[in-house]
């Protein structure tokens, strides 16, 4: 097969890949996993210094067609080719051996291990001479300009650190072709740029780099190429000189997503307050607080934000309001009266609605059904039950208007939670919380790993619900849904809010500051 | 005093050996839940090697091939098939008594007077053994024990400071990792049952063809259980374990030299028996930090 020929027309970056020989080249991979296909006929090529980016919505296909690059899974049908010889990958040591690193979306670390052990991890033999080894790493990580502490243990490294570590690990193994898993998933704004830089000097040396995405920013920013995925097949592949974000969006969703209306923001001081917080901590044993000091108010019909990166003590305050952990200090009043040490089920009773951040462990029951499912957080309520009894018809009358109100994808009330996909899955706990939370509704990062049409769903309901002058607490970390949906945003960084501000008050880049812990006050190193 | 704790050294021996075992493979996520079956056949494995051979080496390599037949059965079910761990092991050590049982009768069918064959030897260490006190304490033991004496710094030296170590404590913490990194989790475990398979096996041995000369159906008595606590106890780590072997092995003598100096005591006599087991549950509950492997007792899927 001829090798496309193919002339970079960027001028930022000088790498010229002209009719080179691909490095990657798969064609017509496929990719069955029992019922379902994750990949069908996918053909793409990587060329010697480029950087080319995978964009596609959750459950495209991305991971799955670059996890059988990588050896983690077989293919099905299709060929491999690496450097123009055909491969048999099997395993990822297969992979290393070609100079392939993958680095996962969740990251493939020993949280009780030093860097230097995660990155020799499989490639030393016999004695470890440990430091001669973190030497070793140190000079290594200073080629790059990477600061990272080697002997401290992982677990103790912010994200931001960890990725590093892991870009590391492939660099240790001298690979050339590096794939990414949505690496800016867990990053602040200024950590992405610096991973930009990276990828930017990586490729520069005649590497290669794939970079699976569904951020369409992202992908105008750092890839030479794009190819798009949709439903497990390449819909396209296109250069970014000649597309923009408006076309590639088209691609990838297959029709237009209209934006939820949102009007200007209203002043809510003098609006009821629902829920106050006043100076709530939790330390846990042998830790510094993992939420200190925390006050706000969120008032009648405003969404109130929570902006950061993911395990700065989102989840703990969560678990907080809704009950299931204690504050160590602190007062948490709703509508006025004290419910600090009030129960699970008086806070439900009470009329707050949560949606927990993992579907799957805190808000439904896989094996059960979706009827099981709604009843779950009141089953004790005499709607649902008598003497003892479920009332099952009232209950499947009650699921089957909800799945069709939310435009759940499911065949009735019967169906088990585990044959929804997670948008749909999400829905029902949507459809559950609503009706539950009479007067305030807690999102965790409502919209994570869904697709679009999913979130764009549960966005019009965050803003329904709103209209019903109920007051909404959005935590999440993805910034733009923050700006769409709230009223007001305050950023969380190690447990501290870094200040509430109205929506509009503060830019993207100011909020990613923040969000990396950076205040006003202080000198902001570039 | 001496001799209780000569008593207690010896006592320890089998304990050390199995909680190293269960050391090396809970680091890599797998519990030998199967531990008392493996020291039961290993000990009728080593009486019935020796009786029949009349060697005591015979005897020894057939604890071990017993043992590693056992674990090699656990780790097909549990690594390869993914089953239950605990349940998988409670089924083994149920097969284990009876296998035992059933040979034994076939074998020698029902004797009158105990089956007898000769125990180790006792090896006194030339000039280290004439120490005071401690000479007899630790240097005049038989084989296995000094071979325990080895095995410590062996395991502290494998798994803090080579690259065999490192890969097993990662594959206990984040067998992902291990498998991105080109190794294979599942052959890492397999084999590291095996080896804590032959490592079980002798130690089981060691109630026979150490200590009694003779087999029972009821030898073990629950001592497998007591190393795989032990490996609890110890924190994983093979200086705890060797803490917690020493700290039973002297209850388990005291209770046994208070049993034969007094025949009347306030004390109940079931109380003192059970004084080893109680104190391995109080220094349980009491221990302050814990460094459980992340993902003991977790089988490894990958999708595909």
């Amino acid at each position: 097969m001829a090798a496309p020929v193919e002339k970079n027309k960027n001028s930022a970056n000088t790498v010229e890949i002209a009719s080179s020989q691909p490095v990657v080249e798969l064609s017509h991979v496929s990719k069955y996993f029992a019922k379902v296909v994750a990949n069908k006929d996918v053909s793409l090529t990587v060329h010697a210094g480029e950087v080319v980016a995978l964009l596609g919505e959750n459950g495209a296909g991305k991971s799955t067609i670059m996890k059988i690059l990588y050896g983690l899974y077989g293919k099905d049908e299709g060929t491999i080719r690496i450097r123009g010889e055909e491969r048999q990958i099997k395993s990822p040591a297969d992979a290393m051996q070609l100079g392939i690193a993958m680095i996962q979306q969740h990251f493939s670390l020993v949280p009780t291990h030093t860097a230097t052990e995660n990155i020799i991890l499989g490639n030393v033999h016999g004695y470890i001479p440990i430091t001669e080894c973190n030497r070793r790493i140190r000079t290594l990580a200073e080629t790059y300009g990477f600061d990272i502490p080697v002997d401290r243990k992982v677990g103790e490294l912010a994200v931001g650190v960890q990725q590093k570590i892991e870009i590391l690990k492939a660099l240790y193994i001298n690979a050339s072709i590096l794939i990414m898993d949505e690496p800016t998933a867990v990053l602040t704004p200024q950590e992405s740029e610096v991973l930009m830089q990276f990828i930017h000097d990586f490729t520069k040396q005649g590497n290669s780099v794939v970079f699976i995405t569904h951020k369409l920013k992202e992908v105008m920013e750092v890839a030479d190429r794009i190819v798009v995925m949709r439903n497990g097949v390449v819909v396209d592949t296109v250069r970014r000189t000649e597309t923009n974000e408006q076309q590639l969006a088209r691609l990838m969703i297959g029709q237009e997503i209209v934006p939820s209306e949102r009007d200007e923001a209203l002043d809510f001081e003098q609006a009821v307050s629902v829920l106050e917080l006043d100076n709530v901590s939790l330390a846990l044993k042998g830790t510094s607080a993992c939420v200190d000091s925390v006050s706000f108010a969120v008032h009648e019909g405003e969404i109130f934000g929570i902006a950061g990166v993911s395990g700065n003590g989102q989840d703990e305050l969560c678990d907080i309001l809704c009950g299931s952990r204690q504050p160590t200090c602190g007062e948490i009043r709703f509508l006025g009266r004290d419910i600090t040490k009030d129960s699970i089920r008086s806070r439900i009773e009470a009329g707050i609605g949560y949606v927990p951040v993992d579907r799957y462990r805190d808000a439904m029951v896989m094996d059960m059904t979706l009827a099981e499912n709604m009843l779950l957080k009141s089953s004790f309520s005499p709607v649902w039950q008598s003497r003892g009894f479920i009332r099952q018809k009232a209950l499947n009358r009650y699921t089957a208007e909800k799945i069709v109100e939310h435009r759940v994808k499911a065949t009735g009330p019967n169906d088990t939670a585990r044959s929804l996909s997670g948008g749909n899955q999400q829905k029902v706990v949507l459809a559950r919380e609503v009706d539950l939370g009479k007067q305030l509704l807690i999102f965790n990062q409502p919209t994570r790993g869904l697709d679009m049409g999913a979130v764009d769903r549960i966005h019009k309901v965050i803003l329904e619900e709103k209209e019903r002058k109920k007051a909404v607490l959005l935590v999440s970390t993805e910034l733009t849904e923050l700006f769409e949906l709230c009223d007001r945003i305050a950023v969380m960084y190690r447990g501290r809010l870094m200040g509430v501000f109205h929506n509009g008050e503060k830019t993207t880049a100011e909020i990613g500051l923040l969000m990396a812990g950076v205040s006003d006050q202080q000198e902001v190193r570039a | 005093m001496v001799n209780l704790l000569t008593r207690a050294i010896m006592m320890s021996t089998p304990l050390l050996l199995g909680a190293l075992a269960e050391v090396y493979t809970e680091r890599t996520g797998m519990m030998i839940c199967a531990i008392e079956g493996i020291f039961l056949i290993g000990a009728w494995g080593g009486f019935v090697g020796t009786y029949l051979t009349g060697s005591l080496i015979i005897g020894l390599l057939a604890a071990i091939l017993c043992g590693m037949v056992m674990a090699a059965l656990y780790g097909i079910v549990t690594v390869y098939m993914k089953q239950q761990q605990v349940v998988t092991g409670t089924a083994l050590n149920i097969l284990a008594a009876g296998i035992c049982a059933f040979f034994q009768r076939v074998l020698f069918g029902v004797p009158t007077t105990p089956l007898q064959i000769a125990t180790l030897p006792k090896i006194a260490i030339p000039l280290l053994s004439k120490i005071p006190v401690l000479g007899p304490i630790f240097f005049q033991q038989n084989i296995l024990t000094y071979l325990a004496y080895v095995l410590i710094p062996v395991a502290i030296f494998v798994l803090y400071k080579t690259s065999l170590g490192l890969t097993l404590r990662s594959t206990g913490e984040n067998p992902e990792a291990v498998d991105v990194a080109g190794l294979n989790v599942n052959r890492i475990r397999f084999l590291t049952v095996l080896v804590a398979g032959a490592i079980g096996g002798l130690a089981g041995s060691f109630y026979t063809v150490g200590y009694l000369g003779m087999f029972t159906s009821g030898i073990i008595g629950g001592r497998g259980w007591i190393a795989f606590a032990i490996c609890f106890l110890g924190n994983w780590n093979p200086k705890g374990v060797v803490f917690g072997t020493l700290a039973f092995g002297l209850a388990d003598a005291v209770a046994i030299y208070i049993q034969a100096v007094s025949g009347h005591t306030i004390f109940p006599n079931e109380l003192i028996i059970a004084l080893p087991y109680i104190l391995t549950i109080v220094l349980t509950i009491a221990r302050s930090n814990l460094s459980v492997p992340a993902k003991l007792g977790v089988p490894y899927a990958k999708e595909n």
